[in-house]
């Protein structure tokens, strides 16, 4: 690793997914870490929002020696702020969560990050391999494990994917020393926001299987097949090579051995 | 005779070094932070504490018992007796036939200790100790013939200089051992750090048969948390370090150095002595910590004594069971120093093991410790028509479920207790999804802030309510709202009595509140939980339950207070440092070794951890479960 | 314009041929030969060595009902291969005729290994009610137009709801390019000016690509949006804990479910006009792919693995347990006791004390399911147990079980993984 590199990473409130409450958010706290491990104690971590936040503690308690605040009212807008602290920022890689866990959660800021500042975006981040010469080497995270290696040149945007190293944990006393530095930024409201009707998430039907059964012998073989899921088979008495088989049928038809 | 003047000198010169080595030892012990102690106080117990306390601990082995009040008695009383007889001259008959006799009861002692060294158990520490019995025969030897002149037996000047200069050469041996090395550092130092240490005890409502098991709070908020440095342990327990006696009786309980991890408590306490001393442990002569070599250890008063001392490991090790605590005959407190150095790991460092760190921010962030939703605490009780402390407001009895209310296998556990209280028409109502985790694991893993945090809020939602006792079914519950809840300046249980349920029951079996069948099972016996047993003294109401059942425990080995911890405390379950085996197997082998077929419990923890031994074993059940399946069906007329 | 067309094609009667099978079939030496011949034809060696003809898999069941053998020998199951399901004695699926639309949805698809996902297909059924709420609007006719990038190897565009078909293609679009295929978008907006743009909120791309285009667009869109009307949009917010209602954006990232896949249409698939040339692909892209790494099944995250094989105290021939993981190219997991006894490593074990696991299917075997198992493993899709004690936990939560000793099972199972994957290649080295 060269000797320096402006590291900034973005970090949000989250919201523990049982109790609702707020919390040190996945990606965000990964996106910190991933930071640490790129700039050691130079790295900046800035939060638009609430500088009484006590979840900003947390953050803190990875060992920071301050976090930068760029204080915003609840119904803010974290964009323009953001782009405006970045731009006067000697930042050369900035790392944020994929989504959110608390508002919108749309995972745009990132997007609008990047192109409102003109850098690129490489989404869902599992490692940043190596950065020199103006590049990075930056592994992005696929379903099942997956990697794939990509070249991104200086400065960019990432987004940091649950598959990047965890974040360590927090330590209540240097969270509590840490050094808040709130600066001095104009709070500026998202008006379309303010037009949204929001409300607790309802539940989702769930699909049912409907069986459209165009002959007798298939509405005979829908209703009596055994439901999916209302307890499992059990194969007792079948020879060996035949259990085997059920097995790999299912291996097949779940496309997990393909 | 020309040499005359030699003994008293020597004797003098080793007085002087004594107490300059003295005064050298406490300044150490002065490095440590400030501690309130009734010094006066302190002092006028010690003998006490000595002879009462003290011995009451060491009579659980009988022969080192008489041993050491033979050769110890004798050595006080001879020192003393020397001091006039040799070295302010005194003459006087009487106090030279006394010295005699002190000296011949220190021989007697000695040979025994002698005896004992001859082919000592691995749980003794070698080294120097073994020179001890030779300085303690060679000592009562030394003096008794130096003292027969004095006692008129022999005339004065018998054998001449030779003589003189032989004994002066045994008196420097024997003394050097005794008086110097006492406060040098040698073995004998236990003697005045052990006196001073039961003096200034930092927890003196132990003495006396009382028990203080409650971990003192943390101070939060301050520049750094618990201890980094040996010099940021209190001074008394510094001191208390100093007094041990590496007798290893702690190493010879631990269930963690049995099990292989790397962890002894004999040696970790020799460590934090090498640590506020500075030096390394090349001169520890007895167990390491299990896969550990001895002699890499470094430590100095202001060394951080997870850099270089000992490794972090051998904190988390610990399940909390105060089984070494319990067995030392100096009274030392290796749980409180093993949470002071967690505290640090934890709150400062952010070191925590394992699922450690996962574990503490779900307390933080969900108040239970696997991450629960808060509102699903009383799914458990949907259909047990249980009064909700929110709606009656009071109730005679508040029965405090904890985490158990999560899992289902505790939860069978809940149900039975509650049918039992049900049986018993007892007015009892729950807190609901207003109760908390009590902070027990935050606590034990030394985040005191989290356990600070989940007491207050407990107590501010007790302090809503009345009722006239608090019963559950978790002894680490039960542990930490009936010791430790106290130091956060609530009323909330002014008046009230903590409960374990096994008690309660029993009272309500005595009352004849409960109808109970007579067991017909087979074999069973009973596991003493740490929490409810050595922390808080409850041995005999679980087996007076299972008495009225008709039961005749089988007892295992280990029990009542020395009973073997199942390895589900103190965090180590969710630290998970690895050994050579687990805990839980040994004690489950403890179990089948006295041909039980069902082990009886009263805590959730250990039903959980002696489940997750490998079947076939023995069926595992709380006495709840047991009372509750004897429970006689009503007749109702 | 558009109306239904009912058409009595003959096109579902075809059979579809599996030219691999084919290919077995003709090839004596083949390892499967005999098994793909016999799988149709109930020819078998009896013992004396002789070939024999097991007379009831022979032939077919003609349309009238009555047996017939197939002398062309063209119906022997493997070789006939996958018919479309249910159609046999279909009536063909009314046509979806859309002449000269008066706007486009843009549907783009993630369609992973070139087929159409699940995910893509509601997606497409989402477009087509919206579509049907335009029209009754009296907003005119629109044309479902599904945008893909890439190689394609989907067949049923037309079942699936595809009126139109932007297939862009050209070798700076392969891969990870989203600044390329952000490009194409751009370009695929300025010409066509969609009424909406429809992308699946995925892992695959989708939200990816979406939210580069709503942001080089300035427009705000809706994520995870599951109930969606041309006038009103229902999505998730706040990590899924809170619904968002608000008005229907342009651009949308949907969630899977969000709509129904068509099912009861045919489309016309027409291709639409797209100079994939035309395209400004700046040669100032700044990220450039290095490809796929090869990550080995075994090297896998535990947490993150799709298909976990897990070990616990009934396993007795570990080198089997190994070989067969490998065989099946799955991610090797244990049980506590298995990590304790030495037999595999800590980073590996399964529950409370372990990793929590996520995986679509977890084979369990010989493992009892103790509780604090089970704890790693509730996210798990599908467990399979093997175990020779029908009443263990691990079976009562198993959605198949099998009670057998695990090495018998476990060495069939290399058998079956062991073909399965020499087939497979010898059909790419065919391909080739
Ligand atoms: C605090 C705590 C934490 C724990 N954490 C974990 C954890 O994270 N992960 C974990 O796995 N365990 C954990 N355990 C241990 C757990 O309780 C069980 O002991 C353990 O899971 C049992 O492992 P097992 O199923 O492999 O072994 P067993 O319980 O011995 O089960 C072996 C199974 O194999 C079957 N079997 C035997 N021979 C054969 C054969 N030839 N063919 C097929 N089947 C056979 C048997 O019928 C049985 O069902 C924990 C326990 C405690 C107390
Ligand atoms: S700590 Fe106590 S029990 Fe342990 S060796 Fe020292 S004196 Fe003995
Ligand atoms: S409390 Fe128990 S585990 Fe800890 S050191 Fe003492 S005996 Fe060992």
């Amino acid at each position: 690793m060269p000797p320096k590199v402006n590291v900034v990473s973005l970090v949000s409130v989250g919201r523990h997914p049982q109790s609702g409450r707020s919390r040190r958010a996945e990606q965000d706290g990964r996106a910190v870490e991933l930071g640490l491990k790129l700039s050691k104690k130079s790295l900046t971590v800035v939060h638009a929002g609430d500088s009484q936040e006590p979840v900003l503690r947390q953050y803190a308690g990875m060992g920071l020696d301050s976090l930068t605040v760029l204080p915003q009212a609840a119904d803010g807008d974290a964009l323009p702020v953001l782009v405006e602290f970045l731009k006067n920022s000697k930042a050369q890689v900035v790392l944020t969560g994929v989504r959110a866990e608390s508002g919108e959660s749309s995972g745009m800021l990132p997007y609008l990050l990047a192109e409102q500042l003109g850098w690129p975006l490489v989404p869902r981040v599992a490692e940043i391999l190596t950065i020199k010469e103006g590049a990075a080497e930056v592994l992005l995270a696929l379903p099942r494990g997956q990697r794939r290696s990509v070249i991104v040149s200086l400065p960019f945007i990432a987004t940091v994917d649950n598959a990047a190293a965890e974040a360590r944990q927090t330590a209540f006393g240097p969270g509590l020393r840490a050094d808040l530095k709130v600066l001095n930024v104009e709070s500026v409201t998202d008006d379309a926001m303010a037009t949204w009707q929001i409300s607790a998430a309802k539940p989702r039907p769930k699909r049912l299987k409907v069986v459209k059964a165009k002959t007798a012998a298939d509405r005979m073989k829908a209703a009596t097949a055994k439901p999916v899921g209302g307890g499992g088979k059990v194969m007792k008495n079948e020879t060996a090579a035949e259990k085997a088989q059920a097995i790999f049928d299912l291996l097949l038809e779940e496309k997990v051995v393909r | 005779m020309i040499l005359d003047w030699l003994p008293p000198t020597l004797i003098g010169v080793l007085l002087v070094l004594a107490g300059i080595g003295a005064i050298r030892r406490m300044n150490l012990w002065r490095a440590g932070q400030a501690e309130k102690v009734d010094f006066l106080a302190g002092l006028f117990a010690m003998p006490k504490r000595y002879l009462h306390d003290l011995h009451h601990v060491v009579e659980r082995d009988k022969y080192m018992s008489r041993t050491h009040v033979a050769t110890g008695g004798g050595f006080v009383l001879a020192m003393v007796l020397v001091v006039f007889v040799h070295l302010f001259g005194v003459k006087n008959e009487i106090l030279a036939w006394a010295l005699l006799a002190a000296l011949v009861l220190m021989f007697c002692g000695a040979l025994f200790v002698y005896k004992r060294r001859m082919n000592p158990p691995s749980r003794l520490s070698k080294g120097p100790w073994m020179r001890l019995p030779k300085s303690l025969l060679t000592f009562s030897i030394t003096f008794f013939v130096l003292t027969l002149p004095a006692a008129g037996i022999l005339p004065e000047g018998t054998g001449g200089w030779i003589l003189t200069l032989v004994l002066s050469v045994l008196i420097l041996m024997s003394l050097s051992e005794m008086l110097f090395g006492m406060t040098w550092g040698g073995p004998m130092k236990h003697a005045f750090a052990g006196a001073l240490h039961l003096a200034f005890h930092r927890r003196p409502e132990r003495f006396g048969g009382g028990r203080s098991t409650g971990l003192k709070p943390a101070a939060l908020g301050e520049a750094s948390h618990g201890v980094a440095k040996p010099t940021d342990f209190k001074w008394n327990q510094l001191l208390g370090f100093d007094a041990c006696v590496q007798c290893g009786r702690c190493e010879a309980v631990c269930p963690a150095f049995a099990a292989g991890q790397p962890l002894n408590p004999k040696k970790l306490i020799q460590d934090m002595v090498v640590g506020f001393a500075g030096g390394t442990d090349k001169k520890y002569a007895g167990s390491a910590y299990p896969g550990v070599e001895v002699g890499n250890a470094k430590g100095a008063p202001d060394q951080i004594i997870t850099n270089g001392l000992i490794s972090s490991d051998t904190l988390w090790s610990c399940t909390t069971c105060r089984a070494c605590v319990e067995e030392c005959p100096m009274m030392i407190e290796h749980v409180d120093a093993i949470v002071d150095m967690r505290r640090f790991l934890t709150l400062e460092k952010g070191e925590t093991p394992n699922k450690g760190a996962q574990v503490l921010e779900n307390i933080i962030a969900t108040d239970n410790p696997n991450g629960y939703s808060p509102a699903s605490r009383t799914h458990w009780a949907a259909d047990q028509n249980l009064n909700l402390m929110k709606d009656v407001k009071q109730a005679d009895v508040l029965f405090w479920v904890s985490d158990g209310a999560f899992d289902m296998r505790s939860q069978r556990i809940l149900r039975a207790f509650v049918k039992l209280m049900k049986a018993a028409n007892i007015d009892v109502a729950i807190l609901g999804d207003e109760e908390l985790d009590s902070g027990d694991v935050a606590r034990r893993l030394g985040d005191d802030a989290a356990f600070q945090s989940l007491a207050k809020r407990n107590l501010a939602t007790l302090s809503k309510y009345s009722f006239k006792t608090i019963v559950t079914t978790d002894p680490h519950a039960f542990h930490c709202l009936k010791n430790e809840y106290g130091d956060f300046g609530s009323d909330a249980l002014k008046g009230v009595e903590v409960l374990h349920h096994t008690t309660f029951l029993n009272r309500l079996v005595k009352e004849e509140r409960l109808q109970l069948d007579t067991f017909k099972g087979g074999k069973v016996t009973y596991h003493d939980p740490c929490y409810l047993g050595r922390y808080n003294g409850e041995y005999e109401a679980p087996r007076e339950l299972l008495a009225s059942l008709g039961i005749d425990v089988a007892e295992m080995e280990r029990s009542g207070y020395r009973s073997r911890c199942c390895g589900g405390g103190g965090g180590a379950p969710i630290t998970d440092i690895p050994g050579e085996r687990r805990i839980a197997d040994m004690r489950m082998e403890d179990v089948v070794s006295t041909g039980a077929e069902m082990v009886a419990v009263g805590c959730q923890q250990c039903t959980a951890m002696l489940e997750g031994v490998v079947e076939p074993r023995p069926v595992v059940k709380d006495i709840a479960e047991i009372l509750v399946s004897q429970l006689a069906e009503e007749v109702n007329s | 314009m558009s109306e239904f067309t009912p058409t009595e094609s003959t096109l579902s009667d075809l059979l579809r041929r599996d030219p691999r099978a084919e290919w077995i079939a003709r090839n004596r030496l083949h390892p499967l030969h005999s098994s793909v011949v016999s799988a149709g034809q109930g020819e078998v060696r009896g013992p004396s060595g002789l070939l024999r003809k097991n007379p009831h898999v022979i032939g077919f069941i003609g349309p009238n009902g009555i047996k017939r053998i197939d002398r062309a020998n063209l119906s022997a199951a493997g070789l006939n291969g996958k018919k479309r399901a249910g159609e046999a004695k279909e009536t063909q699926l009314p046509l979806h005729i859309v002449d000269n639309p008066d706007g486009y949805i843009m549907v783009v698809a993630d369609m992973i290994g070139g087929r159409l996902t699940g995910h893509d297909k509601d997606i497409l059924g989402l477009a087509h009610q919206l579509v049907g709420e335009n029209k009754a609007a009296g907003k005119g006719s629109i044309a479902v137009v599904l945008v893909c990038f890439g190689e394609s190897k989907e067949t049923q565009f037309d079942l699936a709801g595809v009126d139109r078909l932007l297939h862009i293609t050209g070798q700076e679009f392969e891969g990870f390019a989203p600044e390329a295929r952000l490009s194409a978008l751009m370009q695929v907006e300025a010409q066509y000016k969609p009424v909406n743009w429809l992308f699946p909120d995925s892992i695959h791309g989708g939200t990816d690509l979406a939210c580069r285009l709503a942001s080089r667009l300035g427009e705000r869109p809706a994520t995870q949006a599951w109930q969606v009307t041309a006038s009103n949009t229902v999505s998730r917010g706040a990590s899924g804990s809170r619904d968002i209602s608000r008005e229907t954006p342009r651009i949308l990232m949907l969630m899977e479910e969000c709509a129904n896949a068509i099912e009861d249409t045919r489309h016309q698939v027409l291709d639409l006009a797209f100079d994939a040339d035309a395209v400004e692909t700046g040669d100032d892209y700044r990220l450039i792919d290095q490809g796929q790494i090869e990550v080995d099944s075994n090297a896998v995250p535990l947490a993150e693995a799709e298909f976990i094989l897990s070990a616990g105290n009934g396993i007795h021939n570990w080198d089997q347990f190994h070989a067969v993981a490998a065989a099946l190219r799955a991610t090797e997991g244990a049980s506590r006791v298995a990590v304790d006894d030495g037999f595999m490593p800590r980073s590996r074990q399964v529950g409370a004390s372990g990793t929590w696991v996520t995986a679509r299917v977890y084979l369990a075997v010989g493992i009892s399911g103790a509780i604090q198992h089970m704890q790693g493993i509730g996210q798990c899709d599908k467990v399979v147990a093997i175990n020779t004690d029908a009443g263990c936990d691990m079976v009562k939560r198993a959605d198949l079980a099998v009670i057998e000793d695990s090495e018998a099972i476990l060495d069939a199972l290399l058998k079956l993984a062991q073909e399965h994957y020499l087939s497979k290649e010898q059909e790419k080295s065919d391909a080739a």
